[in-house]
């Protein structure tokens, strides 16, 4: 079990730095520098001005030095400090990180709420209409894009009911983006329950159970339901993921201060640090997180113990 | 008895509870204006922000030296008066008596001394900092603040009047933090960055902008400034009433000029200029034939009123309507007019027609009206057998993308739109002195009238200014074709009155009052 956490913190290590890397680098392949494009919107600045600030921001030196040096100070923990307004990136993000993972577990919970009992429904009456109707709405799902589900959800619920309010980052304000959030990720974990209690259905105890004359309540809720939610815990990781990458578009829709927000200005003015700083907490929270999932996973199922 | 005073006891906190709840659902009696913006500002640093968006924030904690009416003339701010030697080399202004900073300190000729020379220093990296001119030595006089200028500089007053030379006060820049003081109509209270900002109204202040109404502290108490990104969402955050002012989208402003329930401003006073330039070191655009032809093709009414739903207007030239010598008129005589069977002979005669058609890249950036705009244009030039390809960028890609192309002299030739502001026809300058904005700038003669103009002033100075358009438009190196065109709009609900947007499309709450 230790070698198994060892293997996967060294790994999530491996994988945070490779991000850090390749971002750094596509990054400055992106057209465009800070410079640019804060005297896009400036009235007056000369070529010398603008010389000056590329010196003291470092953007003159190579784009390898640049990474290296970035990745050098990411490691002593120091995520530098933004070109706009030179705050420290460091606690832009971490001021808005509870905002977003509230956001992201409020979103997963309903996900996971809706999506299970779906699945379970869809899997029990594997090839009948439920199964049908509950993959018609998995496909829906998956192809409605976040923003126009979440401007839908402003239009019906804020405008026309004024039952929640349209911008903020209040209690009130999470039900919306949640909602958002969660209907369109419920459709993956639909599918995945399905297939995942599909397959246990057709396992030998399955056949054994119902051979012992149980009841299919409690072949379905004993014998089926636990290993299938084992199997579910995975992909929650692979959710969270695609949940984080969602929610970029969800927080902008519905001004959630979370650090999608900080992200999506962060690119528009080519902030190199805010932007590195986002993708460095953005992957390690990916990876952090499929990272306790394996560590529980093992807990959870004695055969991943070995590997 | 006992029952009694029970039932008197619920019906009295029933009483009270439906009164809070009364209570809650009322407006708010204290005037609160909540508006909503697309951007958080991305500093409150008035000698450090270089956005807009930041600047329209700072503009109501900072006053400026000098203001500006409605016809381009300068009157007094922070400074009761002021005067110019007569070489133009020397200027004083005389602190007006009374000024008091947010903190209560008092803001006096040493404390605007402090403020120029902070400007001033390359340590505060100010990206204006070209725009204060060639200012050699800052003293004190009394109450005076004395500026001694290396060369005489033409657009100096216009500059004081500015959103970009707003004064802080020394309590700002007294801690290791930059804290944001000022003198202006609001005092900063809080900010949660790319969530609000909170202002409070300055009970101390005396007003002397020609553009206010109110001579004292603004009608509004309290101002909060709130990001929300998505245009749809803004839109409804006014309509459900839970934002009193945005930032609306083009198309949402055309509804909404039609809706009593709403009000729409646009920033005339913008100081905004929208021009076509030309990649004219490329083959066959060194031609100014072809120039002027393609110029005469393009029909600014229809620019105007379709692609931008009548919320613009036309203009003729390369410097924004109402800055000083801005005389529509006089431009008109110089420019190209809309004739596009003018524009086809022209065409014709540099030997370009329906069997050999002048291909050619139209490059813009992103903004709304523009994308339109570009589709009309095309059909426009194509009219006239020049095959426009458009390739549209987003603004920071764009104007990297357009130093490169402006530096070649062979290559695909290309047409290109944009966009300046300013408060002052100076920023001819800043596009068209070599080597100039994004690689623009032209040659030794138009350098030379731009350097002459920045050393006269009055009516001289108007007439060399003259001569820099004439020069610009008669040779078809600038087509002039809107004003405003960029984040020059609001909306309110009707609730709210005396809104106005000023130079720079500064936003103005002295006079707004809430129904």
């Amino acid at each position: 079990m230790l070698f198994l956490i060892a293997k996967r913190v060294l790994t999530a290590f491996v994988t945070v730095l490779t991000v850090i890397v390749l971002s750094g680098i596509l990054i400055h392949v992106v057209p465009g520098d800070p410079v640019t494009a804060m005297m896009a919107q400036s009235v007056t600045a000369t070529p010398e001005v603008m010389a000056e600030m590329r010196s003291q921001l470092g953007l003159d030196l190579p784009v390898w030095q640049q990474v290296v040096l970035y990745a050098s100070h990411v490691l002593t923990g120091d995520l530098g400090t933004t070109i706009r307004g030179n705050e420290p990136v460091a606690r832009l993000l971490f001021e808005r990180l509870p905002n977003t993972f509230a956001l992201a577990v409020s979103g997963l919970s309903v996900a996971l709420l809706i999506g299970i009992p779906l699945g379970f429904l869809a899997a029990i009456n594997r090839g009948r209409l439920a199964d049908t109707a509950v993959m018609v709405i998995a496909v829906l799902g998956v192809s409605i894009p976040g923003f126009w589900l979440g401007l839908i959800m402003i239009q019906v619920f804020s405008l026309k009911l004024g039952w929640f309010p349209v911008a903020g980052s209040g209690y009130r304000n999470i039900v919306l983006p949640a909602l958002t959030l969660g209907l369109t990720y419920c459709a993956l974990v639909a599918r995945m329950t399905r297939s995942a209690l599909v397959d246990i259905l057709a396992e030998d105890y399955i056949r054994t159970a119902r051979a012992r004359g149980l009841r299919e309540h409690q072949v379905l809720f004993v014998h089926a339901l636990k290993p299938a939610l084992i199997s579910i815990v995975t992909v929650v990781g692979l959710v969270f993921a695609y949940l984080m990458g969602g929610q970029v578009i969800v927080e902008n829709v519905f001004s959630w201060n979370g650090i999608g927000r900080l992200a999506v200005q962060a690119m528009l003015e080519r902030d190199y640090p805010m932007i590195q700083g986002f993708i460095v907490v953005f992957a390690s929270s990916v990876v952090i997180v499929s990272m306790l999932i394996d560590i529980l996973y093992g807990f959870l199922d004695p055969r991943m113990r070995q590997r | 008895m006992r029952s009694r005073l029970r039932k008197t006891a619920l019906r009295t906190s029933a009483l009270m509870l439906s009164l809070g709840a009364l209570l809650t659902t009322l407006p708010a009696l204290s005037a609160d204006l909540t508006i909503a913006r697309s951007v958080d500002a991305d500093g409150l640093d008035p000698q450090k922000a270089s956005t807009t968006q930041s600047l329209q924030v700072t503009n109501l904690i900072f006053d400026t030296l000098l203001t500006m009416d409605k016809d381009g003339s300068v009157h007094p701010g922070l400074a009761s008066e002021w005067s110019m030697s007569d070489n133009g080399k020397s200027y004083s202004f005389t602190i007006r008596d009374g000024v008091k900073c947010h903190d209560g300190s008092v803001f006096d000729a040493a404390a605007a001394k402090a403020s120029v020379d902070r400007a001033l220093d390359p340590a505060t990296v100010n990206p204006n900092l070209s725009s204060w001119g060639p200012i050699s030595g800052t003293s004190v006089d009394g109450k005076a603040l004395k500026l001694t200028l290396s060369e005489p500089y033409g657009p100096f007053a216009s500059f004081l009047t500015s959103i970009q030379a707003a004064f802080i006060c020394p309590s700002s820049v007294a801690g290791s933090e930059f804290k944001p003081i000022g003198t202006g109509p609001f005092k900063f209270a809080s900010w949660t960055r790319n969530d609000s900002i909170k202002l409070e109204a300055n009970t101390d202040y005396a007003n002397v902008n020609p553009l206010v109404k109110n001579p004292g502290k603004p009608h509004i108490d309290t101002l909060m400034l709130k990001v929300i990104p998505e245009a749809v969402a803004r839109m409804a955050a006014l309509r459900s009433g839970e934002v009193d002012m945005v930032e609306p989208s083009l198309e949402e402003a055309a509804d909404l000029k039609a809706d009593s329930n709403f009000k729409v401003y646009s920033a005339e006073l913008s100081g905004q200029q929208m021009l076509a330039a030309f990649t004219w070191k490329i083959k066959p655009l060194d031609n100014p034939d072809i120039r002027k032809a393609i110029g005469m093709a393009m029909n600014r009414d229809a620019y105007a009123s379709i692609a931008f739903e009548g919320l613009v207007n036309t203009s003729n030239c390369p410097v924004a309507p109402n800055l000083f010598a801005t005389d529509e008129a006089l431009c008109a005589t110089w420019g190209v007019t809309y004739d596009p069977e003018a524009a086809k002979a022209l065409m014709a005669k540099a030997g370009y027609g329906p069997d050999k058609p002048l291909k050619v890249k139209l490059l813009v950036h992103k903004l709304p009206g523009w994308d339109a705009m570009h589709q009309i244009m095309q059909q426009d030039l194509a009219a006239i057998g020049v095959e426009a390809e458009i390739e549209t960028r987003e603004v920071a890609a764009f104007f990297d993308h357009m130093k490169g192309v402006n530096e070649k002299t062979d290559g695909e030739p290309a047409v290109w739109t944009m966009g300046m502001s300013g408060v002052d026809p100076d920023y001819l300058y800043f596009l068209w002195k070599q080597p100039g904005f994004v690689n623009m700038g032209l040659n030794a003669d138009v350098d030379a009238m731009l350097e002459e103009q920045r050393k006269l002033s009055g009516d001289a100075r108007a007439a060399k200014i003259h001569e820099i358009q004439k020069y610009l438009m008669e040779n078809a190196y600038a087509i002039p074709l809107l004003s405003p065109g960029w984040g020059w709009l609001m909306a309110s609900t009707s609730k709210v009155d005396g809104f106005t947007m000023g130079f720079s499309a500064s936003l103005i709450f002295n006079d707004v009052t809430k129904s």
